[in-house]
């Protein structure tokens, strides 16, 4: 993230959400730093990372709010999914619970997000196919069913990692591409080529003095 | 990583746990989780006197709810963190890798506050001096409006 980091033309917004322990973080750090994290702990509320991908020639920025999957940090980590372009939505196919819980998250995700955002269903830890307690096929059909993406990965062997949060995106530039996605739109999850570098924060920093100021009249 | 200390809580978002917060101090029971939700909004705010309430409330939290104290650790760093009160902050991140030291959002929150603080020089260590003044001032606020509200 080095400061002349704006040569991209697109900035999405994506969010990855699913039950504790599905392995998102582990997607997520697979798909950003290419390397699998052993013994990842709970995340804290919201983790965030960055990767520059290109789709159809064009420089796209993914900004991407990894969730926390624990119970108590859910009513404040849905605030995340307003103007979320793109949503990951993963569980694990060794975890039968985890799969069940889908049509929950899946309702959040309708309610919370706009029309177009693409959901993208990820069954996780294909690797364990011994333990596997979800099949291929039913998944698939669920998927379907709801008009959702879907593919089986592994955080691990990073097996159709880069597929799942590529294809996310493609769809994405597709539907900007046809006039589904209104980019003027203040909740569409996506921006076209950043504002001066810096000049938000500036803002806010004198925002900060000002208010600083007006509670120093003691 | 940056934006986890730029991105600011929707003014909904804050009201509505505040709202929620609200309620439950008015019947004097107020829920960790309450209590945790309102102050993860407040810390999140634009406005540094919100952030400061929000690390008030988890100071609280972490002395008296075992159970999440990783989470309010977490957020007392970050809350610090976006006073600009780098050193605070890194106390409490390593605080944390005390404990979890592998723990790869801790560290990464951690990189970043230290590229900030040498990106700024001297100034988080300036700034860390006006916040200090900064919550006398609010220390003293609150005694001139308690004067104010005798008259």
């Amino acid at each position: 993230m080095s400061t002349g980091q704006y040569n991209y033309s697109y900035i999405f917004k994506y969010i990855i959400i699913g039950d504790m322990g599905v392995g998102k973080s582990c997607l997520l750090h697979q798909f950003t730093e290419k390397k699998f994290m052993a013994d990842c702990p709970h995340t804290i509320g919201v983790e965030f990372g960055t990767r520059i991908i290109e789709v159809a020639g064009q420089k796209i920025k993914l900004q991407i709010w990894d969730t926390a999957g624990q119970e108590r940090f859910r009513a404040v980590t849905r605030s995340y999914y307003r103007g979320a372009a793109g949503a990951l939505m993963v569980y694990d196919i060794t975890r039968r619970s985890t799969y069940n819980h889908l049509s929950s998250w899946l309702t959040d995700t309708r309610t919370l997000t706009n029309p177009s955002t693409v959901i993208f269903l990820i069954g996780n830890k294909c690797d364990l196919e011994a333990q596997r307690d979800v099949t291929y096929e039913e998944a698939k059909q669920f998927a379907d069913e709801n008009g959702l993406m879907f593919v089986e990965a592994s955080a691990k062997t990073g097996q159709n990692v880069e597929e799942a949060f590529l294809e996310t995106a493609r769809k994405i530039y597709q539907s900007i591409q046809d006039g589904r996605l209104d980019l003027n739109a203040a909740e569409s999850g996506v921006q076209h080529k950043p504002s001066q570098p810096g000049r938000n924060t500036l803002n806010n920093d004198q925002q900060q003095n000002r208010y600083n100021k007006d509670n120093c009249a003691c | 990583m940056n934006d986890l200390l730029n991105e600011v809580v929707s003014p909904e978002d804050l009201q509505k746990f505040e709202n929620i917060y609200h309620q439950q101090l008015y019947k004097n029971d107020v829920t960790p989780k309450a209590q945790f939700e309102y102050a993860w909004c407040l810390v999140r705010s634009k406005y540094p006197v919100d952030i400061k309430k929000g690390l008030v409330l988890l100071q609280e939290l972490f002395t008296t709810h075992e159970e999440g104290k990783r989470d309010y650790l977490f957020y007392l760093a970050l809350g610090n963190a976006r006073l600009k009160q780098y050193r605070q902050a890194l106390n409490f991140l390593n605080a944390f890798l005390n404990i979890e030291p592998n723990n790869s959002q801790v560290i990464g929150l951690k990189n970043v506050i230290e590229k900030k603080m040498t990106q700024e020089g001297l100034k988080g260590i300036a700034i860390t001096g006006g916040a200090i003044v900064a919550l006398g001032a609010v220390v003293s606020l609150g005694i001139s409006l308690l004067g104010a509200a005798k008259k």
